[in-house]
């Protein structure tokens, strides 16, 4: 199948990813978003937020919110391993209307991902349009789908991931449910259950 | 000298004097003695000229010399400044300030958009000057290049005062340049006679510390010529970058001199020396007095510049043969010298960029020193730590003292609304007051810079909205002239800034029906008195009937209330009905270093702002309740556990810690103390702009992230909750 547009139409993918581990499927993303990945390590957790904001960091100084990507595709939150890893990246933001001025420029977040595997090469004509269904991943994340070695890589529209804009909307609702009296039932966050 | 640099401090300065210009005209008392505030009026007008002057910038000369001459008219009491006279000399103000900010773009001609208002505008000055001019018998249209009748002439011979008087000092560059300043005198000979000189040489150092290749000299010049102040100036075309010149027309009043004589750069200057070489004194007047001098040298007191002739000045008003305005003019000018030097020592301009690097290094610095300390605590090493804590009250007071650096008073922004009542009252048609008060509360600059815009609309919407037409005031019984206030003043780490007007304060029924209406709240709720006032800060809520070009689009108040948020700080609006209503701005001091107190909930440690807490006690509850007994008053708390969702038992002994913001006061259960912490203040990501309760976060001595509690959200989260309060479910 030829290369047709992909969700990034306007900016060429570039040809170099970084792979890395999401439970047992493999992800990349492109080597421009990444600013560096530093090993896991416990961080402060921000309260009334989504699952999928793991808390922050400090980043030499500065501070630095952690997105748990397995959370923010649906999946549960991660579970801390030996191989954890957080992946810091840098996404144009977009910003809302409203607040548009305020919120121009590059904004710094880390993924919390599994495993980090490796800097791979993928020439455009290995790179596919992603499915329109049979993917467990919603279709806007996705900027393509990458051949390597045989197997396929799906390729993260980053901007798309870590819309703040998307982030904070569900933080909007996780604040509304919390307005209600807690569920007794319904137990917000899996690291803090010693009994899952 | 860099002239893009000079041309930046009178661009600053410009702006700073047509502040003071503006407010001295809004202040301005029509009744009674305003003699104080057209000098200070005039005073800025003159030196906006001269300065303009000095960079070649003649559409600012020529509008500032009509200016300047009403004023000096008005200072004569030639003309009688009106009320209609003040709004035009305003907006003189505004079209200098055009000026300005042109220049500032780096447009250094007139700008031909804006030409005809100012065409406009002298006009309108020149017809004040005229009709003025008629009642006292003065010919119409004099401006001050024509000698006028009725003024004070100087004593003494006439023809000396036919006379141009040129002041020069060169730039101490000059020679340097290949500029010899003879040359430039022989040059001007060929314009017309030098009828007397004198050299200042009062810049000379002792010959030990001169520079040989360094120019020193000053000139006074009695120029005989016919020829126009262009062609003078232009003598001095080639050094006039790096050189002082000043000019004296011919004829020219006692108050031309006596700026002349302000305006001169030297240091303590030989007074009598001076008025000499003003011209204002003639040859045989100089030799007459001197030879007094020298008789009475001996009983002159020993002052500073005892070496000098000093009295020269006294002698020749004994004599009769000064005016006494001109002497008290050298005079002043010496004790301003002085003054000037004083006040320049202690203050200096320095680039708000600069302060926000020290702050921010200043910030590193805490963090690294908690650091330090918190390494002396691990390796148990009492020298160690001894250390630290040294350095760390050092440290607290470097912060203290960098960010006094950055704390401004309010006063300047709350003066600008005085042109702003006045402006806005007018276009109402409505006669408003403005009183001030608090000028002197004290406030970090990044947050006085933000907080300009809120006020504004605040202020706005108080005069459209609040205050009524007179003659509504009239039959309720109040003053016609309405009131509107502005008040500051610290409150528990805050300042609180309040607008409040004595107009007809909000319709409740009518906020209510109206957010009905827009479906902003349900029509069975009720709500308490606040909670309606406080639905004017929705999104384009409005009542107003009319929509007038000020307000009344619905727009505005929840753009101040965002502004406000934004700076961690909070709104509020009280109002009593057809008595007024007052809105209650709460903002931080500073944006970037707090006090703040460690709490630990579980493994997370917040941070508290020092200031919002009252005093820490020991947790114990009235049974199934969520209140506990302080010295026998009823003391509601939140648990910060539940609260937060943070899972996990409380520990066994849990702390209450008594908080305090505005009006609320609440305890707040945490699991354990950890003592005061200077908190550098991180900002969060955007993504967690949702998340109420925290203000910001901050780095811990052991590199964790804390979050900081934002006292002032976290109560009103609860506020009026009651069992709704997720404490109770957990």
């Amino acid at each position: 199948m030829p290369l047709t547009a992909i969700n990034l139409a306007s900016a060429p993918l570039p040809s170099q990813y970084l792979t890395f581990m999401l439970g047992e499927e493999q992800f990349a993303v492109g080597i421009l978003h990444v600013k560096e990945i530093i090993e896991y390590a416990a961080m402060a957790t921000v309260p009334m937020m989504p699952d999928c904001v793991r808390g922050v960091i400090n980043l030499r100084g500065a501070v630095v919110p952690v997105l748990d990507l397995s959370a923010r595709f649906g999946r549960g939150v991660a579970r801390i391993g030996k191989r954890t890893s957080i992946i810091i990246a840098e996404v144009a933001e977009a910003g809302d209307e409203a607040e548009g001025a305020q919120r121009s420029g590059k904004q710094v977040l880390g993924m919390l991902v599994d495993a980090v595997n490796a800097v791979v090469e993928i020439e455009p004509a290995d790179i596919e349009q992603a499915p329109s269904f049979g993917t467990r991943v919603r279709p806007d994340f996705i900027a393509g789908i990458g051949k390597y070695n045989g197997r396929f890589v799906i390729l993260l529209a980053l901007d798309r991931v870590l819309s703040t804009g998307e982030v904070v909307e569900l933080s909007r609702r996780t604040a509304r449910h919390e307005q209600e009296p807690w569920p007794a039932d319904r137990c917000h966050d899996d690291r803090h259950c010693p009994d899952r | 000298m860099n002239l893009d640099d000079a041309l930046q401090t009178f661009i600053t300065e410009s702006r700073e004097l047509l502040g003071d210009m503006e407010n001295a005209l809004l202040n301005i008392d029509l009744a009674g003695d305003q003699s104080e505030a057209i000098n200070a009026i005039f005073r800025a007008a003159h030196t906006i000229k001269g300065s303009a002057g000095l960079f070649s910038l003649d559409h600012i000369v020529a509008f500032t010399h009509v200016v300047e001459s009403l004023l000096d008219a008005v200072r004569e009491g030639r003309v009688v400044l009106n009320d209609e006279m003040i709004t035009l000399l305003l907006s003189c103000c505004d079209y200098l300030t055009g000026m300005t900010d042109g220049l500032a773009a780096g447009r250094y001609e007139a700008d031909p958009d804006t030409a005809a208002d100012g065409e406009m505008l002298l006009q309108q000055l020149r017809r004040h000057m005229g009709m003025d001019a008629a009642v006292t018998g003065d010919h119409a249209g004099a401006l001050a290049v024509q000698p006028e009748p009725g003024v004070e002439r100087m004593g003494g011979d006439a023809g000396d005062s036919d006379y141009w008087h040129i002041s020069l000092r060169f730039g101490r560059e000059v020679l340097q340049n290949g500029m010899d300043p003879i040359a430039f005198l022989r040059y001007l000979a060929r314009l017309g006679r030098i009828a007397g000189m004198a050299t200042v040489a009062d810049a000379l150092p002792p010959a030990a510390d001169m520079d040989a290749e360094l120019c020193y000299l000053g000139f006074e010049i009695a120029f005989d010529s016919s020829a126009d102040r262009e062609a003078i100036l232009g003598v001095f075309e080639f050094v006039q970058d790096d050189c002082e010149i000043r000019l004296v027309a011919p004829r020219s009043k006692v108050s031309e001199y006596v700026e002349l004589i302000r305006a001169l750069p030297e240091n303590p200057a030989r007074l009598g020396e001076m008025l000499v070489l003003c011209g204002s004194v003639t040859a045989a007047e100089l030799a007459a007095a001197l030879a007094q001098q020298s008789q009475s040298e001996a009983l002159a007191t020993p002052d500073d510049t005892a070496d000098v002739p000093p009295r020269l000045g006294s002698i020749l008003v004994a004599a009769g043969q000064v005016a006494p305005v001109v002497v008290e003019a050298a005079l002043n000018k010496q004790k301003q010298v002085v003054e000037q030097k004083a006040q320049e020592n202690r203050s200096i301009r320095v680039d708000s960029d600069k302060l926000d690097k020290l702050i921010d290094l200043v910030g590193e610095l805490i963090i690294a020193g908690a650091r330090a300390s918190v390494i002396g605590q691990r390796l148990h090493s009492t020298q160690l730590q001894e250390a630290t804590s040294t350095l760390s009250g050092l440290v607290e007071e470097v912060r203290d003292a960098a960010l006094e650096l950055r704390m401004v008073k309010i006063g300047a922004t709350f003066n600008r609304f005085q042109r702003v009542v006045h402006d806005v009252a007018r276009e109402l048609g409505k006669d408003i007051g403005l009183v001030v008060d608090g000028e002197d509360a004290e406030l970090d600059k990044t947050v006085v810079e933000k907080i300009g815009d809120p006020l504004m609309h605040l202020v706005r919407n108080a005069m459209d909205h609040g205050i009524e037409p007179a003659d509504v005031r009239v039959a309720a019984g109040k003053p016609a002239r309405g009131m509107i206030k502005l008040n500051a003043f610290h409150e528990s780490g805050s300042i609180v800034i309040q607008v409040s007007d004595d107009g007809g304060g909000l319709r409740k029924e009518k906020i209510l029906a109206k957010a009905i209406e827009r479906g902003l709240v349900d029509a069975d709720r009720k709500l308490t008195d606040a909670e309606i006032y406080n639905l004017i800060f929705e999104a384009g809520f409005s009542t107003a009937e009319k929509i007038t070009n000020l307000s009344g689009r619905g727009v505005g108040m929840d753009v101040v209330k965002r502004n406000i948020t934004a700076l961690r700080g909070s709104v509020d609006v009280g109002s009593s009905e057809g008595q007024g209503t007052t809105v209650t701005v709460r903002l931080p001091l500073t944006l970037a270093i707090i006090d703040g107190f460690l709490v630990q909930v579980a493994d997370s440690v917040f941070v508290i702002p020092l200031d919002t807490i009252e005093e820490c006690i020991e947790f114990a509850a009235e049974p199934g309740q969520d209140y506990s007994n302080l010295r026998g008053q009823v003391l509601p708390f939140i648990r910060l556990r539940s609260l937060f969702h943070v899972q996990g038992a409380p520990t066994r002994r849990e702390s209450v810690v008594v908080l305090r913001f505005g009006k609320v006061r609440a305890g707040l259960v945490v699991d354990t103390l950890l003592g005061e912490f200077q908190t550098v203040i991180k900002p969060l990501s955007p993504i967690f702009s949702e998340v109420r309760c925290i203000s910001g976060s901050t780095i811990l001595g052991t590199g964790d992230v804390a979050l900081i509690l934002d006292v002032g959200a976290l109560l009103q989260s609860v506020e009026g909750k009651g069992a709704a309060l997720p404490a109770l479910a957990a």
